[in-house]
């Protein structure tokens, strides 16, 4: 079955996990391990963290989240139809013609708009 | 729905390697490649990678780079990874203990899902999903999530500053790598890696085509993006944010981000590889070697010898590209990252979907690859793509020359800017 | 084999979605919803809709959490510390709302019928066969060629049999992009870091051009 594949990916995830795990037990079974007030605390360049760790995040990372999202569903549709363009006519590039049309008019938008801006 | 015999042949590779039935062959093939994979070449790439960049850079640099371990410093990685792990393990006190563990592990572990498709040679590949180009970006899809996940459990302000620029960086940039895959999906009629490979044989390279080689550019670029690469590296430069998203991580766990982004990069290079320049085949339009495939072992052996070497000399161009391009470009500034992803990457990877269409009419449509058919796809297509990139360039100087003081070119006239 | 497996991964489903549920700091939350996106992928796969699969990791896990997360940072504190607790008056009709829920997709899911008018599968030993053989009947084919080359069937339904879904939904798309476009635009100019006192109370201009020279520092901390 087409599915047995998947049993490899397990298999292979599972490896993966314990490679990467792997040198983390060597390093709790070798490291040296000498605490420190110094070490525990949080790197700013060797000075004292002033000020909370609150930092005010800007709208714009969201955008940029949010313009993925579309896009990567995008994408989703965008795979079944060039899979099976081959054995359509061309009513398929039409109505992929007017999808992409449409997620453009969005891209546009949001660039004329200047959420696109890093600001 | 009439079905097209050209992609019906792509229904036929279903019943070699797709599927596989639980038995021993099976076991047996999959245990070989995890045993050689995670023993030796994974892992022997990976450090020679690291080797192989210090010494290229190096000698961009007109220096010799490592030469004291071992003879012309080959012994070097092996010398860096018994530093990592003799290092002292310190995690922050006020860290989340279990995300800072499991981030690296995450990144590592995108980064080898990503090989477990690539086909290396005729029948070296351990699994030949039906969706490879879907599972593939889905699976480098992780990296983003490991990333944050690493920013945030470190409790650290710069490094949740550095993982957000880097998540929102190779999140943008994995919009126009995706719709880069779609032209090969749409000439190869499947998803599967090994279909596409096929495909090469009989259509020629991808990257000879100019929809091909406007997607081979876009995505190359939006690779080198992902995987964190000059001058894409703004997440990890030492000189902007610390370290970005691996300042708190210390000794080995931090050599498994190292780990993972040199993995990434070989897999990014395998990918690109296979899906643009025809996997190993030397020679472009030609079925060489594969059409020397007989029925005996011993013409296995020889063509994947073939297949094997060439696939590897090409990635390693690929790889000393990567390279060359860390020491000769400055880093980009974050804004300018942005906007080359939204502004011009997107708009064209769209714009050639359509383009990849029309060369599928031109010269994938009528059956059997003509040098006619080809000339008059190259022409049209390529002055379509021409005229996409052109307009692209100029649609973004004339919107930024509307606004001066938000350009990102200096503006013409000095003049009217001084007086601001 | 196949029902242990499927045990499996529905208790770790289960499991995780209960982590989400009732964990107090929110990215664990989003942590615990990550794997359970990804014990969905996996019921996929058992369900041998394997480029689903492989789409639910790519849009949820690799798109959808990230934004969660982006979410969570930039509406609550940023290391997802506080937490809310249910009012006591909501509980008890909140259980009674889950439960009646809970029956509903009991009764529809034990009564479904699949598309093509048998009742669902409950084994795959009782699933017909992938690889071609004598005398199945007329839909069996058809199956077949859905789960070996999925995305192309699914490019040939999406093209043909469901076109209004697939370009209202790119439409939804578009609609939810400008939406989004639209709640974030109010938010500009950002608010600035506050300002030491000793410094002139310029008029804060948005983000236009500044030439204080201590703008550039306090705005490199809030980017």
């Amino acid at each position: 079955m087409v599915v047995y594949n998947y049993v490899f990916i397990g298999l292979l995830l599972l490896v993966a996990v314990a490679f990467a795990a792997a040198p983390l037990v060597v390093v709790a079974l070798v490291a040296p391990r000498k605490r420190s007030a110094a070490k525990d605390d949080t790197y700013e360049c060797g000075v004292r963290t002033h000020g909370e760790t609150w930092v005010r995040f800007r709208i714009q990372y969201y955008i940029y989240a949010i313009m993925f999202v579309v896009f990567d569903i995008e994408t989703v549709f965008l795979y079944p139809w060039a899979v099976s363009y081959g054995g359509l006519g061309t009513f398929a590039l039409v109505e992929m013609v007017v999808f992409l049309t449409i997620l453009g008019a969005g891209l546009a938008y949001a660039w004329a708009k200047g959420v696109l801006r890093w600001a | 729905m009439i079905p097209d015999e050209v992609w019906r042949s792509a229904v036929v590779p279903v019943a070699n390697l797709q599927l596989v039935e639980l038995n021993l062959q099976t076991w047996i093939r999959w245990a070989l490649w995890l045993a050689v994979g995670f023993a030796g070449i994974f892992p022997g790439i990976v450090a020679y990678m690291v080797w192989l960049e210090r010494k290229v850079a190096a000698r961009f640099q007109d220096r010799i780079g490592p030469n004291r371990v071992g003879p012309l410093g080959l012994l070097q990685p092996i010398a860096d990874a018994i530093k990592l792990i003799t290092k002292e393990n310190i995690v922050p006190r006020s860290a989340d203990r279990i995300v800072h563990l499991l981030a690296p592990i995450l990144v590592l572990v995108s980064a080898f899902l990503v090989m477990a498709v690539v086909p290396f040679a005729v029948g070296l590949v351990p699994v030949d999903l039906p969706s490879g180009l879907v599972y593939l970006i889905a699976v480098s899809s992780l990296s983003p999530l490991g990333i944050f996940l690493a920013g945030w459990s470190s409790r650290n302000k710069y490094s949740l500053l550095g993982a957000m620029r880097a998540v929102a960086q190779l999140v943008s940039y994995e919009v126009p790598q995706v719709l880069a895959t779609i032209p090969v999906a749409l000439w190869a009629g499947s998803l599967s890696l090994v279909t596409i490979f096929d495909r090469q044989l009989e259509f020629g390279w991808n990257v000879f085509s100019p929809p091909g080689f406007l997607a081979f550019a876009t995505f190359l670029i939006a690779g080198v993006a992902e995987v964190n690469r000059t001058p894409f590296d703004l997440p990890e430069a030492e000189s902007e944010i610390i370290a970005g998203y691996h300042t708190e991580y210390t000794g080995m766990r931090f050599g498994l981000f190292f780990l993972a982004e040199y993995l990434s990069v070989f897999g990014v290079s395998c990918v690109a590889t296979v899906l643009f320049l025809g996997g190993g085949t030397p020679i472009p339009f030609l079925e060489f070697p594969v059409d020397l495939l007989g029925d005996s072992t011993a013409s296995l052996i020889v063509v994947n010898l073939i297949l094997l070497s060439v696939f590897l000399l090409k990635v390693l161009g690929f790889i000393f590209l990567m390279f060359w391009i860390r020491a000769t470009l400055p880093r980009m500034r974050v804004d300018r990252l942005m906007n080359f992803a939204w502004k011009y990457l997107v708009p064209l990877s769209i714009l050639n979907v359509f383009f990849a269409a029309i060369w599928y009419e031109m010269v994938i449509r009528p059956g059997g690859l003509t040098f006619g058919n080809w000339l008059r796809g190259t022409l049209v297509t390529g002055v379509l793509v021409a005229a996409a990139v052109y307009l692209t360039f100029l649609l973004n100087r004339k919107l930024a020359e509307a606004k001066p003081l938000d350009a990102d070119w200096p503006s013409v006239a000095p003049a009217t800017e001084a007086a601001r | 084999m196949a029902s242990i497996l499927f045990l499996v991964i529905a208790t770790i489903g289960l499991a995780t979605a209960l982590g989400t549920v009732l964990s107090r700091n929110l990215v664990r939350a989003g942590l615990y919803l990550v794997a359970f996106f990804f014990a969905v992928a996996c019921l996929f796969v058992l369900l041998e809709a394997e480029f689903l699969a492989a789409i639910q990791v790519l849009v949820y896990i690799g798109a959808v959490a990230i934004l969660l997360m982006f979410g969570i940072m930039l509406t609550r504190d940023t290391m997802g510390d506080d937490t809310t607790a249910i009012p006591v008056g909501w509980m008890v009709p909140g259980l009674f709302g889950g439960l009646c829920v809970f029956a509903v997709l009991v009764v529809g899911i034990n009564n479904s019928i699949a598309p093509s008018g048998w009742s669902p599968w409950e084994g795959t030993s009782s699933r017909p066969s992938i690889v071609k053989e004598e005398a199945e009947p007329g839909w069996v084919a058809e199956r077949r060629e859905a789960v070996n080359d999925m995305g192309r069937v699914i490019g040939v339904e999406l093209m043909t049999r469901y076109v209004v879904p697939f370009e209202v939904a790119g439409l939804l798309l578009t609609a939810a992009l400008v939406g989004a476009i639209a709640l974030a635009h109010r938010e500009d100019p950002d608010p600035k870091p506050p300002r030491s006192a000793n410094r002139a109370a310029g008029p804060g201009a948005g983000d236009g051009p500044s030439t204080e020279a201590e703008e550039p520092v306090a705005s490199s901390v809030s980017s």
